[in-house]
C-alpha cells in the first residue's frame, strides 16, 4: 500500500503543530504544507515589537530551516490553495495544480476583519497580521509621526505601545467594533480610554469615521462624525476573521469559519479544520465560537492531528480556553495586558 | 451541429454571398447542445440570450441589448436590479479554477441606464383575433401574460386591486433597490401596447368571477401570494410583532411604522433582507436578521448580502425560533442553537436542535418573513385543502372552462423571473386555446461566425462590482435613495468583455484535422480531448468521451465545448484551417400569421 497523503492547508500555528504530530505518529505518510506567505511560520504576537525594534525580524520564527528537511515536512510556501474538492479529493492551486490528499486539515487562520461600513477605505488603512504588514508598518513609520488606530483589538494595543516607545503621536478611536468579537461594552470602553489616556494616547470623541483621504504618502485625512484630523498612517484593528471565502460553496459547512464537531472533524470524513478557522459549538456561551490565539492553535493543530489518525479526543469548551489569548483572559481584563 | 434542414434555410442567409448562412434547428440534440453548453441562457427561466446582450454593451449597441432582454423578459431595468440571477450560478466564468461569474445581471441594467432615451421598441405584432381576455392581478406574471397576449391580436383587460400597477414588484420591493419609475417606465412600455389596466378593482370582492367569465373569452389569475406565512410560535400575536410582507407594503404605500431601536428579523429572503435594511431606515439602530441555516446557503445574492452588512445589519445563522415572549408586546425572542445535519431530498439542510442551548435576546420589535402563500379567492374551480384554486403547472388551465392560473398564484412563491416566464407561458397557451394556433416557438438558430475577437488577458479581468452611495449614512437619510448607483459605460465595457461568448460552438472537422496537437498544445484548460469514442444521449447530443492517450485508438481529436472557454487560440494555431465557428442562439422566432 502507497503511503497516506496528508495535506495541510496554512502554515501557522496549528498546521505546524499538526504537521509536527502527523510525522511523529506516522512516519511513512507523506506530510505537505501549503502556505500562502513566501516565508516559513513565524509568531505573529511578535509582529508589534519587531515593529518597535525590539525583536528582529530573523528571531520570529517558529522553526529552524533545516527542521522541514529534517522531518521530510514538504514545506510549499507561496502557494495559494484555490479550491478543494471533496468528493475527487483533491486541493486545487492557484497556479493550477492539483494534489490529492488522503486527508486534509484546513488551518488557513484568520486574517484581517474590515467591519463592511469601512471596506471601501480598505486600501488606505493598515491592518497587522503577516510579517508583510510589519515591513509596511516600518517603513510607514519611518517617514511620519503620527498614527490613528480605529478599533482597538488585543493586536492595537500591543502596536499601540510599540508605537509610543518609539515617540510617535497616537490618536485612539474606541467604537462599537472594538471590542469584537465581545459584544461593546460601555465600563470596559471607559476603562480602557483612561488607560490609553494615562499612557499619552489622545482618544478621540468620535465614534464612526466618515471618510479616509489619503492626500500623500505621509498625509491620509480623516473625517468623523464630530471633527476632521490629518494623520501620517491609520491602522484598522478590528480582530480576525476566518479566512476561508474560498471553501465557500465547496459543501463545507461555513459559518463564520468551518463548522467542525468537538472532534474538529468537518462533515466530510478525514478531513479536519483546526484553529483560528474552525468553529465548534461552545455549551457555555450556546453558540459557535472561533478560538483565537497562538496556544490555542497549536493545541486544536494537534487535536486534529491525533484524530486523523485514528483518537477521538475533544476540544475543551470552558470559557477560559476560549477567551485566553497567549495566557491573558480577554473577557473582562484585557486591556491589563496594556 | 451541421446538420442543414433545407427547408428550415431563413433569410437573409442561404442565396446570399454577402451574408452568413443562418439556419433554424428544432432537434432535440440541438436543444440538449444548448443546455449544456450555454448554461447562463439555459438557466433562466425566460431563456434570455445572455451573451447575445452582452456582446451588444461590448459593441456599445445598449439599446440593442435592451431589446434583447425585453424580447423574453419585458422588465430588463427591473430585472437588472433585483433578478435572482440564477444564470450567474451557472456562468462559466465561476467554475473553480476559472474566478469569479460574469456580472450578467448589472450588464442588463447597463443596458437600460445606458440606452438612449426614447430608444424604439421592437414588438412583433399579429392582427385581432377579436377576443378579449382578463387577466386578474398586474404583478410580473400578469403583465407578462398581459403584453404577449396584446401582441398576438387579443383584447386585453388587466383588474389590479391595489391603487398601482406592478405586484410585488411595486409593492414588495423596497424603493432603495427598485425605484419607481424605473418600474413606472417598464410597465407602461406594456400598457401602451392597446392594454386597459383598471386599478383598484378586487376581482371576487368589486366584480364577481362569473360576470368577469361570461364578459371574456378567457380569464388568467395571476393575483400572487400575498398571505404572510406564520412561524406558528407562542407569543406570534404579541404587539410589536410584524408581518415582513404587511411592513415592506405599508413603506410602499409611504407608511412609516414605528420599530423602536432594536430589531430582530427572522426569516432568510428578500424580503427578510428588505424589512432589515427598511427597518434601518425607519430609525432602529440595531437590526439582527435570524437564519435557521447557514448564510452561505441564502438564497439572496451575495451583493445584497454585503450591502446589508455595510449597512450594519448583524446574520446570526443557525438560529431556530422557539417563541416571542412580552408581557403586553414583544420583549424577546427566545431561540435554540441548531447543528447542521444533511442536505434533504428537497434540496435543502437538515437542522437539529442542540440540547440546552435555548437562548434569549432582547428586542424593541420583531418581524416575521417566513415566507408566502397564495390567498383564497372567490373564483369557480377545483380547490386544495386551504379553499385555494388549483390548475395544471402545465396546460395552466383551472378545472372551469376559460379560467386559467398562472404566477406565484399557481406554483406558489417564486422569484421574478420565474414569474414572468410563467406569464408568457399562459399566454401562449391561452392564444393556442382560443384559436388552435401557435403564434411563436423557439428554435437554435445557427450562424456562421468568424472566430471570436476576445483576447486570453480578457480572462484575467476581474469582475466589475456594482458602485453603491457611500457614505452608508446618506443612504439611509432618505429612504427612497437607490443603493446601487449602475456600472458606468466603461465598467459595463470591461465586464463584457469578460463574457466567454459561450454561444460561439467551436468544432473540429476531423476529415481536414491533421492530428498535429498544435491546438492541444495551447489550450488554456482540457478543452481539447483525443478521443477513442464519443458518447451521445438519447437525442444524439454529445454526451461525454471515451479519453485515451493511445495513438492507436484515437479516433478524432474533439474541442469538448462545455470545458471551451472560447479563448480561439485553437482555431489561431491550427495550421490547416479545420476549425470552424458557429454561433448557437435560442430564439423564439414568430410563426408567419399563426400556424396550425
Amino acid at each position: 500500500m502507497s503511503a497516506e497523503r496528508f495535506v495541510i492547508i496554512g502554515n501557522g500555528p496549528a498546521g505546524n503543530e499538526a504537521a509536527e504530530i502527523l510525522r511523529e505518529k506516522s512516519p511513512r505518510s507523506r506530510v505537505t504544507i501549503f502556505g500562502k506567505e513566501s516565508i516559513r511560520s513565524y509568531k505573529p504576537h511578535l509582529l508589534p515589537d519587531v515593529i518597535a525594534g525590539k525583536v528582529d525580524q530573523e528571531n520570529i520564527f517558529m522553526k529552524p530551516d533545516s527542521y522541514f528537511r529534517e522531518k521530510d515536512i514538504q514545506l510549499r510556501l507561496g502557494q495559494r490553495v484555490k479550491h478543494v474538492d471533496f468528493n475527487k479529493r483533491q486541493v486545487l492551486l492557484e497556479h493550477r495544480e492539483v494534489v490529492s490528499f488522503d486527508g486534509l486539515i484546513i488551518a488557513t487562520g484568520g486574517k484581517p476583519r474590515i467591519p463592511e461600513p469601512l471596506e471601501v477605505f480598505e486600501d488606505v488603512m493598515l491592518t497587522l497580521k503577516t510579517a508583510f504588514d510589519a515591513q509596511l508598518w516600518v517603513d510607514r513609520l519611518s517617514k511620519t509621526d503620527s498614527v490613528l488606530i480605529i478599533g482597538g483589538d488585543l493586536t492595537s494595543l500591543s502596536l499601540t505601545r510599540a508605537l509610543i516607545n518609539l515617540g510617535k503621536k497616537v490618536f485612539f478611536i474606541v467604537n462599537a467594533e472594538s471590542f469584537w468579537p465581545l459584544p461593546f461594552n460601555e465600563r470596559l470602553s471607559t476603562e480602557i480610554q483612561a488607560r490609553l489616556c494615562e499612557k499619552g494616547v489622545e482618544v478621540l470623541n468620535s465614534r464612526t469615521v466618515r471618510r479616509l483621504t489619503q492626500l500623500s504618502d505621509t498625509s491620509v485625512e480623516v473625517e468623523t462624525d464630530c471633527e476632521k484630523i490629518r494623520v501620517g498612517v491609520v491602522g484598522a484593528f478590528f480582530g480576525l476573521v476566518p479566512d476561508v471565502k474560498f471553501l465557500v460553496r465547496s459543501g463545507l459547512d461555513i459559518d463564520r469559519g468551518i463548522l467542525v464537531d468537538e472532534n474538529l472533524q468537518t462533515r466530510f470524513a478525514n478531513v479536519y479544520a483546526a484553529g483560528d478557522c474552525a468553529q465548534v459549538y461552545n455549551p457555555v456561551i450556546k453558540d459557535y465560537w472561533v478560538s483565537i490565539g497562538y496556544e490555542n492553535a497549536r493545541t486544536l493543530g494537534r487535536i486534529a492531528a491525533l484524530n486523523m489518525l485514528g483518537e477521538m479526543l475533544s476540544v475543551k469548551s470552558s470559557p477560559e480556553s476560549i477567551f485566553s489569548l497567549n495566557g491573558v483572559k480577554v473577557n473582562t481584563s484585557w486591556w491589563m495586558e496594556f | 451541429m451541421d446538420h442543414v434542414n433545407p427547408n428550415d434555410v431563413w433569410a437573409p442567409g442561404a442565396n446570399d454571398r454577402r451574408g452568413p448562412l443562418v439556419t433554424y434547428s428544432r432537434d432535440a440534440a440541438d436543444f440538449d447542445y444548448m443546455r449544456i453548453n450555454v448554461p447562463c441562457q439555459s438557466a433562466c427561466p425566460a431563456l434570455t440570450n445572455v451573451p447575445a446582450y452582452i456582446r451588444s454593451i461590448y459593441e456599445k449597441r445598449y439599446g440593442h441589448s435592451y431589446e434583447l432582454n425585453r424580447i423574453v423578459n419585458l422588465f430588463p431595468g427591473t430585472l437588472g436590479r433585483i433578478c435572482s440571477r440564477p444564470c450567474e450560478d451557472r456562468c462559466r466564468h465561476g467554475e473553480p479554477e476559472l474566478g469569479e461569474p460574469v456580472n450578467i445581471c448589472h450588464i442588463k441594467r447597463a443596458a437600460y441606464d445606458l440606452k438612449e432615451p426614447g430608444h424604439p421598441f421592437m414588438a412583433p405584432m399579429f392582427s385581432s383575433h377579436h377576443k378579449r381576455v382578463c387577466i386578474v392581478g398586474s404583478g410580473p406574471s400578469g403583465l407578462a401574460a398581459a403584453h404577449d397576449l396584446s401582441t398576438i391580436g387579443f383584447d386585453v383587460t388587466i383588474l389590479e386591486a391595489l391603487d398601482e400597477p406592478g405586484g410585488m414588484l411595486r409593492y414588495g420591493i423596497p424603493e432603495f433597490r427598485l425605484p419607481h419609475k424605473v418600474l413606472k417606465y417598464e410597465i407602461d412600455s406594456i400598457v401602451r401596447m392597446g392594454i386597459t389596466l383598471k386599478t383598484g378593482i378586487r376581482a371576487g370582492t368589486d366584480i364577481s368571477f362569473r360576470e368577469i367569465m361570461s364578459d371574456y373569452d378567457a380569464t388568467l389569475i395571476a393575483t400572487g401570494c400575498y398571505v404572510s406565512r406564520a412561524l406558528n410560535v407562542p407569543g406570534e400575536n404579541l404587539d410589536g410583532v410584524f408581518s415582513g410582507l404587511e411592513l415592506v407594503m405599508d413603506i410602499a404605500s409611504n407608511k412609516s411604522p414605528n420599530l423602536g431601536k432594536k430589531v430582530a428579523v427572522i426569516g432568510a429572503g428578500f424580503t427578510a433582507f428588505d424589512c432589515a435594511r427598511s427597518a434601518l431606515r425607519l430609525g432602529a439602530e440595531d437590526v439582527t436578521i435570524f437564519i435557521r441555516g447557514l448564510e452561505e446557503e441564502l438564497r439572496v445574492t451575495k451583493e445584497e448580502i454585503h450591502d446589508a452588512k455595510k449597512e450594519g445589519i448583524k446574520i446570526k445563522a443557525l438560529s431556530l425560533t422557539q417563541g416571542i415572549v412580552g408581557s403586553n408586546r414583544a420583549e424577546g425572542i427566545e431561540f435554540v442553537r441548531a447543528r447542521t445535519g444533511e442536505i434533504g431530498s428537497n434540496g435543502r439542510r437538515k437542522l437539529y436542535p442542540i440540547e440546552g442551548s435555548n437562548f434569549l435576546v432582547e428586542v424593541d420589535s420583531v418581524i416575521v418573513a417566513v415566507g408566502q402563500s397564495a390567498q383564497p379567492i372567490a373564483a369557480p374551480g377545483d380547490k386544495n385543502d386551504s379553499g385555494i384554486l388549483i390548475g395544471n403547472s402545465d396546460t395552466f388551465q383551472s378545472s372551469e372552462p376559460g379560467l386559467y392560473l398562472t404566477g406565484d398564484f399557481l406554483t406558489g412563491p417564486s422569484t421574478v423571473i420565474e414569474s414572468i416566464a410563467s406569464g408568457r407561458k399562459a399566454a401562449e397557451r391561452i392564444a393556442h386555446d382560443l384559436t388552435g394556433k401557435r403564434f411563436r416557438e423557439w428554435v437554435v438558430r445557427m450562424e456562421e461566425a468568424a472566430i471570436t475577437d476576445r483576447h486570453r488577458s480578457w480572462d484575467f479581468i476581474p469582475r466589475q462590482e456594482m458602485p453603491t452611495v457611500t457614505p452608508v449614512s446618506s443612504r439611509l437619510v432618505d429612504r427612497r435613495v437607490e443603493v446601487e448607483l449602475g456600472l458606468s459605460s466603461e465598467a459595463a465595457f470591461e465586464e463584457s468583455k469578460r463574457c466567454y461568448l459561450c454561444n460561439l460552438h467551436y468544432e473540429i472537422d476531423v476529415n481536414k484535422c491533421i492530428f498535429c496537437r498544435y491546438c492541444i498544445d495551447n489550450a488554456p484548460r482540457d478543452c481539447i480531448k483525443l478521443v477513442e469514442k464519443i458518447n451521445l444521449n438519447e437525442n444524439g447530443a454529445i454526451d461525454g468521451f471515451i479519453e485515451t492517450t493511445n495513438w492507436q485508438k484515437v479516433n478524432a481529436v474533439v474541442i469538448d465545448n462545455s470545458r471551451c472557454i472560447r479563448c480561439g487560440e485553437c482555431v489561431r494555431v491550427c495550421p490547416v484551417d479545420c476549425i470552424s465557428v458557429t454561433k448557437v442562439e435560442l430564439v423564439e422566432k414568430n410563426l408567419l400569421a399563426g400556424r396550425q
